[in-house]
């Protein structure tokens, strides 16, 4: 890590852990429950700002890998093994220890799978599906790439609502915490809400420090240099296919684990996570963040998801999303959080004072 | 000040509104959540039922309120989506501290919130259908509509007095159509029925007669359609462009005029199950259900000049349950849940409702008619 990390690393942390003492100290621990879960939507948008912004490729089928993690844990840790315990691969996993027992909402006790082995899984299978579609669309450019990741998506949306074994249009439901070490769980007891809002701030802390030392580092600099020019990286001997396959499996791997968390902390998934304008406000934040700006892609994911999980958009939510995407597009493409904008921000206040202490003058 | 920077003050400001407006109403008032899908793929459901929600509430607090107290309702529009109806049920539970919540629309973010109002000790009315909402049974959770197996149990009885036995099933690829595809395989051998061929098509789709060959190849009996989009129009009309000439029935998803007259003269003799809101005009003064159902139906129309739907009867029904509960046992949590479990005989637009600690749902089979299109209208179905 830099040392100029650092500072805003710190930064980060010392708010994160300032929120916690506040709301607890103001008794309004209920906040952190919609901060864990952007929290975890800000992770896929992470991976995506390295894809976009540093490696200059689009994905508008990101969603669908979020879908891959959620929907892999929850029809693991759901399958009850004691129901199949005959079964030679059950008896393997159960001799292993993989299985865990939980107690679900009704109080019965349940043996499944034990999360950990999902979260494994899932990583494996989305890196495995995300490097194979990879290597032919990452061939792609421009408009084409989009429509092929926009094709990815389609094609994962409708496999989840048609298929019986992910609970069609209903999804599924009632998952089991995923226990961690030393009793931390990540579920969505209301007990265990200050313990879920550090998981999942941890997550993204330890995200954003991997992201920077990738960014830093000389594969980085080759990813920047695909952004300005694939054909002079290609020149210089930046092996562009490979650099590209492997951003874009390291980003489909965030939204899949940010996928396996909030699937838990829910206790649930359902189509929606997979439809195509998820993928499209992923975009849109991280276009607002300021594309090869990781920092306000964290900011913008973080309070953009927060106020929509709270419903602060109402009836307009896909238009705010929409909206956003088309001003930031047309008059920002450099992001709304660059340093620019807070000099006009700050001029602008500088001068408001003025005018109100010249106005008083006279 | 260039335009650039009128944008960046302004987006500056928009958030500063957004945080401001979150105020805090106070005073003498039973706090009523409701997580409805008011746009998005479910909208049809959510949107009527937001509409009549708000209207009764509004109605009620006209009049005086319940036991003193009048009712704020505090309706968020989860678009269908259940990662959304989470967030909102722990908000209003945890946050808004609300008394009960009504809906959502969809089975699927039901039964995700399931567990969250069992755990927070939230009185929940869903007005979803499916039965796995109640059953197993949760002490907090209770739902409205009627069940499925009771719309696909009327149809195989009228099929079983006109001597069909073989049938061929066509569902949309949504919630409604699968999960009702799922009760018609289900029950059909307890009648007697075989289903020679099931199919399921895309709820967008805008003609069904490659589906409806394959029916026709297979010489069924009859056709079952089980959706709630326009295709429940197409199905008809692509029925006589093929000459099928065998029975169609559709589920209580036609409860809708406009499919009728979409479908014109195709859709004569369509029979399908439905609560008698359709046909209240046509009901016997003594009926028990006649005075709320003729007064929900003026009222709703009167107000939003749209034809009433079933749909939003489900939240009728949620609301005035709840209503009738806590004029019995008061503003208590505990003693008005205990009250809707022990509530017997109470009329609704659903039908007359029973519940017991077994029963969460109340409704028994006779909530549903058989309804058939005679000359445009709904007319009840009878027996030939």
């Amino acid at each position: 890590m830099r040392p100029s990390v650092y500072i805003p690393v710190a930064v980060l942390t010392a708010c994160i852990i300032a929120f916690q003492i506040i709301v607890s100290a103001l008794n309004r621990e209920f906040y952190l429950t919609q901060l864990t879960m952007s929290a975890y939507y800000s992770l896929v948008i992470l991976g995506l700002t390295v894809l976009m912004g540093y490696a200059g490729q689009i994905s508008l089928g990101h969603a669908a890998f979020f879908a891959m993690g959620g929907y892999t844990t929850a029809v693991l840790t759901t399958y009850n093994l004691a129901g199949a315990a005959g079964n030679p691969l059950v008896k393997l996993v159960v001799g292993l220890g993989l299985d865990t027992v939980s107690t679900n909402a009704y109080g019965a006790q349940t043996q499944h799978l034990s999360p950990w082995v999902s979260l494994v899984v899932a990583v494996c299978l989305t890196a495995a599906v995300a490097f194979l579609i990879g290597i032919p669309i990452l061939k792609l450019k421009g408009h084409y790439l989009a429509m092929a990741t926009l094709g990815f998506g389609i094609i994962v949306y409708r496999i989840v609502l048609g298929t019986r074994m992910f609970g069609e249009a209903d999804g599924i439901s009632d998952l089991p915490a995923f226990r961690l070490a030393g009793g931390l769980a990540v579920g969505g007891d209301p007990g265990l809400r200050v313990q879920n809002y550090y998981i999942a701030a941890f997550l993204l802390v330890a995200g954003v420090i991997l992201l920077t030392n990738l960014i830093d580092s000389r594969p980085g600099r080759a990813l920047r240099s695909i952004h300005g020019s694939e054909e002079a990286a290609n020149a210089m001997g930046v092996n562009t296919a490979r650099y590209k396959l492997s951003v874009f499996v390291l980003s489909a791997v965030f939204a899949c684990i940010a996928g396996v968390f909030l699937t838990h902390f829910n206790g649930g998934i359902g189509p929606s996570e997979a439809e195509v304008m998820k993928s499209v406000s992923y975009v849109a934040i991280v276009a607002v963040g300021g594309m090869a700006n990781l920092w306000g892609a964290l900011v913008m994911g973080v309070v953009l998801n927060y106020l929509s999980l709270r419903g602060y958009f109402g009836s307009y939510d896909e238009f705010v999303f929409g909206c956003i995407l088309i001003v930031i597009m047309l008059f920002m493409p450099e992001g709304l959080l660059i340093k620019e904008n807070f000099r006009i921000l700050a001029d602008t206040a500088v001068r408001i004072v003025n005018k109100c202490r010249a106005g008083k003058q006279e | 000040m260039s335009f650039k920077k009128i944008l960046v003050v302004f987006v500056c400001l928009a958030f500063l509104a957004v945080a401001v407006s979150c105020k805090k109403k106070s005073g003498e008032t039973i706090k009523i959540g409701a997580i409805f899908a008011v746009t998005g793929p479910a909208s049809f459901l959510g949107a009527p039922e937001a509409k009549t929600a708000q209207m009764i509430i509004d109605e009620i607090n006209s009049s005086g309120g319940v036991d003193g107290k009048s009712l704020e309702l505090i309706i968020k529009d989860s678009t269908g989506s259940p990662e959304k109806a989470i967030s909102f049920a722990k908000q209003l539970i945890e946050e808004n501290k609300v008394f009960a919540i009504i809906g959502p629309s969809t089975s699927g973010e039901t039964m995700k919130i399931k567990a969250i109002c069992e755990d927070g000790k939230t009185i929940l009315l869903s007005c979803a259908a499916a039965e796995d909402i109640v059953n197993p049974v949760a002490k907090y959770v209770f739902k409205t509509p009627q069940k499925d197996s009771y719309a696909a149990e009327k149809i195989f009885e009228v099929m079983k007095k006109k001597g069909i036995t073989t049938i061929g099933v066509v569902a949309s690829n949504d919630g409604f159509g699968l999960a009702g595809k799922k009760q018609l395989e289900t029950i059909a051998p307890k009648f007697g029925i075989t289903i020679l061929i099931g199919e399921v098509y895309d709820k967008k789709a805008t003609d069904l007669t490659g589906v409806l060959t394959k029916l026709k190849a297979n010489n069924v009996q009859a056709v079952v359609n089980w959706s709630i989009v326009p295709a429940q129009s197409i199905v008809p009309k692509n029925m006589k462009q093929l000459n099928m000439n065998v029975p169609l029935f559709q589920s209580h998803g036609f409860g809708n005029i406009k499919y009728a007259r979409e479908a014109g003269a195709a859709g004569e003799g369509i029979i399908f199950p439905c609560g008698r809101l359709l046909i209240v005009d046509t009901l016997p003064d003594n009926h028990p259900q006649k005075a709320v159902l003729a007064k929900y139906k003026k009222n709703y129309e009167g107000k939003y000049g749209e034809d009433v739907s079933t749909f939003g009867g489900h939240a009728y029904d949620a609301v005035m349950i709840l209503v009738e509960a806590i004029k019995k046992a008061g503003a208590d949590k505990e003693k008005v849940r205990d009250a809707i479990e022990s509530l017997k005989g109470f009329a609704g637009t659903g039908g007359i409702f029973n519940f017991s600690v077994q029963d969460h749902n109340g409704l028994a089979i006779d909530s549903f008619d058989m309804l058939t299109v005679k000359g445009g209208k709904f007319v009840k179905y009878e027996d030939k």
